[in-house]
């Protein structure tokens, strides 16, 4: 009985949990054309409802009565199964994230790793549907983007283990709560160079400009998944989103302080206290997913020689100072 | 300067700047004008849909058959027929192919007694490449159809007295050329109307 009941709230929590991410997916792309279009002096969407707002529905209807079209020379099975194997892998990284205090579908002691493992496979959804596709540029996208995955994954981690030194922890909650224990209330601040590196693989694991080398609209017309129309396309779509959010959630955590903020702000204004941490969380993942947006708006793509130096010159080798320099603090004070 | 350069390349000084340069665009004003909605402004001068000019005295176009605007075009799209009685040049037919104009609006310049415009219309795409192959008749309806949308008494072009030319040298006609009165034909428009309930 009592398995029972666990498994009915889990299911219960999760299903919840998949409708705000899913109207957070939607309007994300509404964001990201407003903000384009208003950065680079245009109105982005405007017919459909008052400001286009409702423009994101319009879009799932459009692409959800798409015909679907399978190539004749693609890999059938491998073809149908990639966008899945991407989108499960993006959708499975949110059962460890906290949103508020206890708010979480699984408060698992690895979260972190958890979450950076399950990132990595969605990299095999890009491989899969760029060798099925059996199209050049799909496969020449997949293959950068196996590459930079590797490269970055590893600048990503390591980023990552400032944190986990000074939480003394993997578990995400416990992440949150030791940030509330120093004044400042957020390991941006002695964790800056980790957050910089976490930023840079960030936007590198996302496949968003200025990395988006597998996709390249100017070069490879949408990398790997060029092959693909209708829902399956959507999916893509979806799953790059859902790992934008999931980054962003990421750096708010372990970064921004998650739903707390800093003790010192309380002490000075305490009605801030009364405010739901869920508000600064999302205030804090939208803050994020403003950046993604803005860098996108901002620079060009880096050459694919210039992406591997940045990965592996400069961000692999800032991130091993952070973590001597935090290890020193750490062991010292 | 050495050290200035490495500063901005730490910092990365130049991302930075790039970065408030788009945010300082963010909070201005969208240029954009939502088209079918709002319109914007048509200068003088602008080079649209052609016409025959339908003479407000005869009710018929003033075109005298001369064949100066099929020399000068350079796209060799309008096409001249002709007959002549006694005394007098008739124009049975005139044709421009529009979908092979460039706009360049010689055809008005050179025009010794002004018969030829290009109006300020400018949506007339259509389905049919046909279509795009005025006539005569058409000529002369798409005049009407621009005339009963002109706002004031009276038209002039700025392309019938050429500009950078010695006024001396225009033709008589052309120096004499005064604003045109605009008269409505409701006729026409009847007509309109029938074409598109059928
Ligand atoms: S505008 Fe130029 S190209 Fe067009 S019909 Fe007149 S002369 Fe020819
Ligand atoms: S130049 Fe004028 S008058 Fe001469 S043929 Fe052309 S439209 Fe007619």
């Amino acid at each position: 009985m009592k398995t029972l009941y666990i498994i009915l709230v889990a299911t219960l929590k999760t299903l919840i949990y998949f409708g705000i991410l899913m109207l957070h997916v939607a309007y994300a792309t509404y964001a990201e054309r407003k903000v384009i279009g208003h950065i680079q002096l245009r109105l982005g969407p405007m017919v459909v409802g008052p400001h286009g707002l409702l423009q994101p529905i319009a879009d799932v209807v459009k692409l959800i009565f798409k015909e679907d079209i399978i190539p004749i020379k693609v890999d059938k099975a491998i073809f149908r199964i990639a966008p899945l194997i991407s989108l499960s892998a993006a959708l499975s990284t949110f059962a460890v994230i906290p949103v508020n205090k206890n708010w979480v579908i699984a408060d698992i002691n690895v979260g972190l790793l958890y979450v950076i493992g399950i990132a990595g496979i969605g990299t095999y959804g890009i491989i899969f549907s760029g060798w099925s596709s059996n199209s050049k540029y799909a496969f020449l996208g997949s293959l950068r983007s196996a590459a930079q995955m590797i490269s970055y994954e590893v600048a990503l981690g390591l980023s990552l283990v400032g944190v986990i030194l000074m939480a003394e922890s993997f578990n995400l909650t416990e992440i949150v709560n030791k940030q509330g224990e120093y004044w400042y209330g957020m390991f941006l601040f002695p964790q800056i160079i980790g957050y910089f590196v976490f930023v840079v693989a960030m936007l590198a694991e996302t496949n968003r400009l200025p990395f988006d080398l597998p996709e390249a609209e100017t070069e490879l017309v949408a990398g790997y998944f060029v092959e693909y129309s209708g829902i399956r396309f959507s999916l893509f779509y979806l799953a790059e989103y859902l790992a934008m959010f999931c980054m962003s959630a990421l750096a708010t955590i372990c970064f921004w302080g998650g739903w707390t903020i800093p003790p010192v702000l309380i002490k000075a204004l305490p009605v801030l206290g009364f405010v739901p941490g869920i508000v600064w969380f999302l205030l804090k993942v939208y803050f994020h997913i403003f950046l993604f947006l803005w860098l996108r708006g901002t620079l060009p793509r880096y050459r694919y020689d210039q992406l591997m130096a940045i990965g592996w010159k400069v961000l692999i080798p800032l991130a091993l100072f952070n973590i001597v320099i935090t290890s020193i603090f750490k062991y010292y004070l | 300067m050495k050290l200035r350069e490495i500063i901005n390349k730490i910092f990365l000084i130049e991302i930075f700047k790039g970065l408030f340069l788009t945010l300082r665009m963010l909070f201005s004003k969208p240029v954009t004008i939502q088209y079918p909605f709002q319109r914007r402004k048509i200068y003088p001068g602008f080079r649209g849909r052609h016409a025959l000019v339908r003479d407000p005295f005869t009710g018929d176009g003033k075109c005298i058959g001369c064949m100066r605007c099929t020399t000068v075009c350079p796209s060799r799209c309008i096409y001249i027929k002709r007959e002549k009685t006694e005394n007098k040049m008739i124009v049975t037919d005139y044709v421009i192919d529009a979908s092979r104009c460039i706009f360049c609006a010689y055809c008005v310049e050179a025009c010794p007694v002004c018969a030829l415009v290009l109006t300020e219309d400018f949506e007339y795409s259509d389905y049919m490449r046909k279509n795009l192959i005025f006539n005569k008749e058409q000529l002369l309806k798409n005049w009407d159809e621009f005339a009963s949308k002109w706002p004031h008494d009276v038209y002039f072009n700025k392309f019938w007295q050429p500009p950078g030319i010695d006024p001396s040298r225009w033709p008589k006609t052309k120096r004499e050329q005064k604003p045109i009165p605009i008269k409505r034909f409701i006729e026409i428009k009847k007509e309109e109307s029938d074409e598109s309930s059928r």
